[in-house]
């Protein structure tokens, strides 16, 4: 399995090496990373999105989140850079007027992983 | 020597005898007991092939109840999987345990009888081989209806255990659950008609002088398997007609809020559920202990303990079924008896695990394919057996009850205790119904990794559960270190899958079925009756018994058997025939003239199929058609039994004369009938039952029954109940008397019944009022049944009479239905004073 | 693992399994049952040994040892005897634990719950030592530590069974009946439990915590037990005008419907969905959208017809029931 996913992965990379690759922000460290992901699922993001790698639940109110790294923009309107990112993780209702996505108390710490979690999720 | 029936042992020492055999009596065997063609295979009765075909029937239902094993494995892999989506996971698991206890278990087990008791009495066939075939395309019919089920999505989803009020109408709207209830209530009549025959086969057709004490440990098993099954199946039958009846008509047996108990469908659940376990693991025991003999080349030690130890399991088996129930609230006092009986009932499983031990002790390692299978039962029984005990402590139960611990220490039992020594029963016996032995390479690979993927799989069920993981749910969530001994566990289902796949291949490659001659025979060396050189009609002549392991201490036997120098060496009247012997001596009574093919079984279970189907899905136009047709069927079959024989005795060999025809107590037929109403009369006794448990729980509810009609009723009864048996001596005046008696004794009963339930309309107290209401006239409309079945019996008699089919002076038709009668009678009175004991004001 | 009462709890970590909840008891009513399950599996095993052993030396022994173990003596012995008596010793260790684990030894200074089974949730009614109900809350019980909890169980429709391993075996709740069970923690923290008994569709999402606190923390939380001032506004206007008050009580508000699980306090719940999703803003709009793509076939019905305003504002009025 470990194997073929990784044959698959280094395809994948030979393949996207060809594509005019898209100027992207550099990842955040690996630590940040991995207390992203257990920041969203100890929060519950999974209530509303689908959230890659995380079995349950799998929400179908929000839009999932799967290669979220690749888009460009947030909730459609905001630029997809970590700062804002973070902010709108924590405090969506402020930066978006209208969108349904609920203030989440945590502190700007998790946000910010949370984000960074995010961003890494590039297919 | 002592004798029970006045028959002189002396007589034995005639066998074997000198001489040679006329010429053709063997192709006449040949002829009479011929090979089916074509359509036949279909109106077959003979124990051979429907014994295989039962046996490989239910063998497809372990498969198919095995692949849906898989699929819980695989959605239960990791936390929150989509694999089965909630209710068809919910679907899956009720029919996994349905399938795997009702239709592959049991039938199973009464498969293997039927295929193997016969050749293991020396019996030409069982002595109602007609009713076997019914019983068989019953269940086949039925069992796969059932099973198709799950294909549409309408599939049961309340569990095996079906507890209500999860299962009434109000939370189960729809038919998936009437499919559990009319589907498993079918095959439960199927359990009970093999179970007849297996206790008439056992108790009257072994081999002249095989006594019981030296008759082989797997008929002494099912024996007490089915007698067992006439027991504890009454119990169910009369839970799932319960149920059925309160969700179609809104009887509230089990409705609390109008005077019923949910916890009364517990108790007539597991009193059948319990001893259900014992009756699936006694026979297999019964075979282990004939494998582990032969495959260590010596005698069973201990070979009374045995038989003591599977009658004392029998029953202590009906003093637990409360351990089910002890997270229910039940008091202290109770869950103490019941921990004491489960404790005790560990012991004579125990007896026999060390009576195994002790003969392989004695005897020669062998680790041929029957032999590992052997050794793997006994370790992962032992295991399940120690867990039994944990949970038997109630404390630990409150722990481990509903919990994954219960999932393995269940499947321990269960595997440990029944499929492996069905596997080593497989490549056991299969040399005798094959051209080829199974291969023995691809055995060790099939034990290994069963056996291997049988522990990865449910060991670390245990562990599960003590974390907390409760059972029947279809998926878990993340984080609560469930993840590991799951992953592990689907592994090792994957695993033993695999090893029942490569067992699948052996049997592709190597069984060839060989019925008649040819078959690949003794090849590890067994000493019982089965290992004789035997064809369609079994053996060619019928030994005299004077060991226990016969073949081992005449060497000789085969030679002589085979050269019909025994009892029977061809057809005495030119029918098929078995010899009926006494129940403890198997001295030889009379000669039992058998049915051969017929279409009117088969016909009448595609019926009854028919009738049950059509109730679950609601089409009762064609129910009742159904109905009608299956009583034709059943009456046309019965229509050429009971004829008079033409030579009324016959020489069964070296000059013994037995009668062909007997009627009274010593005939099968009554002994068939004597057991049928001991089914009927537990049906009703848990319904008396039922009356009393709710009496005494809800006593809130109860109103005052009515008195005055009491005596009335009584006397009609008594008048009933006395004019069937007046009707038996009155035969000797000719056959207008008996029939004139029995439309007085059905006229009786039915004024009888007709007053009780007046009575009670009186009252103001209808079915839908109150539990009570609704057990009174469930008591009543059992009545109502038994005697429809009397009055349809009485009509046959008149019709028989009419056409002269009676026999003077003395005529089975006649006896069973006074049989039936008197006890319709006495089920009646005591209903109806039964009813009114409770609640007197 | 305990988590400190008021912290972020995630359901989902609450628990690690190791070690295995059985075997980590934390109070008196689950405590003498680790005791047993220990003595039962050690002991077991060494049974299991003694018989492979047999096993081993009926195989592969000498000639003396398996004349030994070939005759109905070693019978006896083994399958009879040595049985007999273990199991008469563990029988009874169990009648009198069973007796004294009992809800039957009833003191009166017992902290009283009723707790009623619903499909797939739980109703929970405190009372005061007379047996009144004094607040009603639902899919968490908050108990002090040390003091013995007198439950009485339940059922509002089918069979369910409570059980939180870790402060005591499980009872069922049964149509027409009353169990009673003990329960007791002896350390804050917060205790799963789950429903026992299969009880249809969403069973294995029935989940359920206790949080027991200190003496003080528990007369706090006792206190706050307050309804929130009569609060009017946008949220609670779409919540008595979307259908939420069908099946919803808020005390203090025109919200009294009684199908599904009492909010008065919601806000302050660990857990959303009985005992299976962390409470927070998000998780609670989440949860009123679409509550069937997290627990299939529960009762309550996906709000899709709410705003992405109209659902903040139900959310944020409920996250603020505390």
């Amino acid at each position: 399995m470990i194997w073929k996913g990784g044959v698959a992965g280094s395809m994948l990379m030979i393949l996207a090496a060809c594509d005019p690759a898209p100027i992207e922000p550099p990842l955040a460290d690996a630590g940040s990373i991995a207390r992203g992901k257990a920041a969203a699922q100890r929060l519950g993001c999974g209530a509303c999105h689908e959230l890659p790698g995380i079995d349950w639940p799998k929400g179908r109110i929000g839009p999932s989140l799967a290669g979220f790294g690749n888009r460009a923009l947030i909730a459609g309107t905001l630029p997809n850079d970590l700062p804002r990112l973070a902010a709108f993780v924590a405090d969506a209702p402020s930066l978006v007027p209208g969108s349904g996505m609920p203030a989440v108390p945590m502190d700007a710490g998790e946000a910010h992983d949370i984000a960074a979690w995010l961003q890494s999720q590039r297919d | 020597m002592r004798s029970e029936t006045g028959f002189d042992p002396a007589l034995y020492d005639r066998f074997p005898t000198k001489g040679r055999r006329p010429k053709g009596e063997e192709d006449e065997l040949r002829r009479i007991w011929c090979k089916p063609k074509g359509w036949e295979y279909l109106t077959v009765v003979n124990n051979n092939y429907v014994g295989i075909y039962y046996l490989g029937t239910a063998f497809l239902f372990f498969l198919m109840a095995g692949v849906l094993a898989l699929l819980m494995r695989a959605q239960l892999a990791a936390p929150m999987l989509e694999i089965l989506p909630q209710g068809v996971y919910n679907q899956v698991f009720t029919m996994h345990g349905t399938v795997m206890m009702f239709l592959f278990a049991v039938p199973a087990v009464e498969a293997a009888g039927v295929l193997l008791l016969p050749q293991m009495l020396a019996a030409r066939d069982l002595p109602f081989p007609r009713l076997s075939a019914y019983a068989f395309w019953a269940y086949a019919v039925g069992g796969l209806c059932f099973f198709a089920s799950i294909f549409v999505g309408l599939a049961p989803d309340g569990g095996w255990f079906m507890y209500p009020p999860l299962t009434s109408k109000t939370y189960s709207p729809g038919i998936n659950t009437d499919f559990w209830l009319l589907g498993i209530g079918f095959i439960e009549i199927s359990a009970i008609a093999g179970a007849i025959e297996i206790i008439v086969g056992v108790l009257r057709t072994r081999a002249p002088g095989m006594s019981l004490d030296k008759m082989p440990i797997f008929a002494w098993s099912m024996l007490v398997f089915a007698v067992m099954i006439v027991i504890a199946f009454p119990s169910i039958i009369l839970g799932t007609l319960l149920l059925e009846i309160e969700r179609a008509f809104n009887w509230p047996f089990f409705d609390a809020t109008r005077g019923g108990d949910p916890m009364l469908w517990q108790h007539l659940f597991w009193f059948f559920g319990h001893p259900e376990v014992y009756i699936i693991f006694l026979p297999a025991a019964g075979m282990m202990s004939m494998i582990v003999a032969t495959v260590a080349k010596t005698e069973l030690v201990g070979y009374r303990l045995i038989v003591l130890a599977m009658l004392a399991t029998g029953f202590i088996s009906f003093g637990v079924w409360a351990h089910h129930m002890f997270t229910t609230g039940m008091p202290p006092m109770t869950t103490g008896f019941f921990s004491a009986a489960s404790m005790a009932v560990s012991v004579p499983a125990g007896l026999q695990v060390f009576s195994w031990i002790a003969t392989i002790a004695i005897g020669k390692r062998s680790f041929n394919a029957p032999g590992l299978f052997v050794l793997g039962s006994i370790v992962i029984f032992v295991t399940g057996g120690l867990t039994g005990v944990m949970v038997a402590m109630v404390p630990f139960d409150w722990q481990a009850h509903d919990s994954y611990f219960i999932v393995a220490h269940l499947h321990y039992v269960l595997i440990g205790g029944m499929v492996f020594p069905l596997f080593a029963a497989f490549y056991y016996w299969i040399p005798m119904v094959s051209r080829r032995a199974l291969s023995e390479r691809l055995a060790k690979w099939v034990f290994g990794l069963m056996f291997t993927g049988m522990n990865i799989a449910f060991l670390p069920m245990h562990l599960a559960g003590l974390q907390g993981m409760p059972r029947r749910v279809y998926t878990y969530l993340p984080g609560q270190g469930l993840e590991l001994p799951n992953l592990i566990s689907t592994i090792g289902a994957f695993m033993l899958a695999v090893g029942v796949s490569l067992f699948l291949v052996d049997l592709a490659r190597n069984f060839r079925l060989a019925l008649d001659e040819g078959n690949a025979g003794n090849v590890y060396d067994g000493a019982t009756l089965e290992w004789l050189p035997s064809a369609l009609y079994s053996t060619r002549s019928i030994p005299v018994v004077r060991s226990p392991e016969p073949l081992r201490d005449d060497p000789k036997l085969a030679e002589d058997v085979e050269k019909g120098r025994y009892f029977l060496p061809g057809s005495a009247t030119g029918l098929r025939e078995t010899i009926v012997t006494s129940p403890l001596l198997a001295e030889p009574q009379y000669l039992q003239i058998m049915p051969g093919p017929s279409a009117w079984p088969f016909a009448a279970a595609i019926f009854t199929a028919g009738f049950f189907l059509a109730l679950t899905v609601q089409a009762y136009s064609f129910a009742w058609v159904s109905a009608v047709l299956t009583v034709a069927s059943v009456l046309r079959w019965l229509w050429d039994t009971d004829r008079k024989v033409e030579k009324g005795e016959v020489d069964i060999g070296a000059g013994i004369m037995v009668p062909t025809y007997v009627t009274g107590p010593s005939s099968h037929g009554w002994w068939a009938m004597v057991i049928l109403l001991v089914v009927m009369a537990m049906i009703f006794i848990m319904a008396l039952f039922s009356l009393a448990f709710l009496w005494s729980n809800q006593p809130s509810f109860w109103a005052a029954p009515p008195l005055g009609d009491a005596v009335l009723i009584s006397l009609l009864y008594g008048v009933a109940f006395a004019a069937a048996l007046a009707a038996r001596p009155l035969l000797r005046r000719g056959p207008t008397w008996p029939v004139l008696l029995f439309l007085v004794s059905t006229l009786a009963s039915g004024i009888a019944l007709w007053l009780d339930w007046n009575g009670w309309n009186a009252t103001g107290l209808g079915p839908e009022a109150s539990g009570q209401g609704a057990v009174i006239y469930a008591l009543q409309a059992l009545e109502a049944f038994a005697l429809a079945i009397g009055v349809l019996m009485a009509a046959y008699c008149a019709a028989r009479a009419g056409r002269g089919l009676i026999t003077l002076p003395r005529s089975n038709t006649i006896d069973l239905t006074m049989l039936f009668l008197a006890y319709c009678a006495a089920q009646g009175l005591t209903g109806a004073l039964f009813g009114r004991a409770f609640g007197m004001p | 693992m305990i988590l400190r009462p008021g912290s972020s709890l995630s359901v989902t970590s609450a628990g690690s399994g190791w070690p295995p909840a059985v075997f980590d008891p934390a109070g008196p009513y689950s405590e003498p049952v680790t005791t047993l399950a220990w003595a039962l599996l050690l002991g077991g095993t060494a049974v299991f040994a003694l018989v492979l052993a047999a096993l081993g030396v009926a195989l592969f022994g000498s000639a003396a040892l398996k004349a030994r173990l070939g005759g109905e003596k070693a019978i006896w012995i083994g399958g009879f005897a040595f049985p007999a008596v273990v199991l008469t010793g563990l029988l009874i260790w169990g009648l009198m634990l069973t007796s004294s684990l009992s809800a039957t030894r009833v003191t009166g200074a017992e902290m009283r719950v009723k707790i009623i089974g619903e499909m797939w949730w739980w109703r929970v009614h405190y009372q005061d030592a007379e047996g009144r109900e004094t607040l009603r809350d639902a899919n968490e019980l908050h108990i002090p530590v040390g003091k013995p909890v007198l439950l009485e169980l339940e059922t509002a429709d089918v069979i369910h069974s409570f059980w939180v391993p870790r402060l005591g075996g499980k009872m069922d709740m049964i149509p027409g009946r009353t169990n009673r069970l003990l329960i007791q923690a002896d350390k804050p923290g917060v205790y799963k439990g789950q429903c026992a008994e299969y009880c249809g569709g969403p069973h294995a999402l029935m989940g359920f915590i206790v949080v027991a606190h200190t003496a003080e923390d528990f007369a706090r939380w006792k206190a706050s037990r307050v309804p929130a001032r009569g609060e009017q506004g946008r949220g609670l206007e779409l919540f008595l005008s979307s259908g939420c008050a069908a099946c919803h009580t808020i005390r203090g508000t025109p919200a009294t419907g009684l199908a599904g699980p009492d909010l008065t306090h919601v806000g302050s719940r660990q857990t959303l969905g009985a005992g299976i999703l962390p409470n927070n803003p998000g998780t609670m709009a989440g949860w009123i959208a679409d509550a069937q793509a997290i627990k299939p076939a529960n009762r309550m019905p996906a709000y899709h017809q709410l705003s992405a305003e109209e659902l903040l504002a139900v959310s944020e009025y409920l996250v603020r029931r505390k």
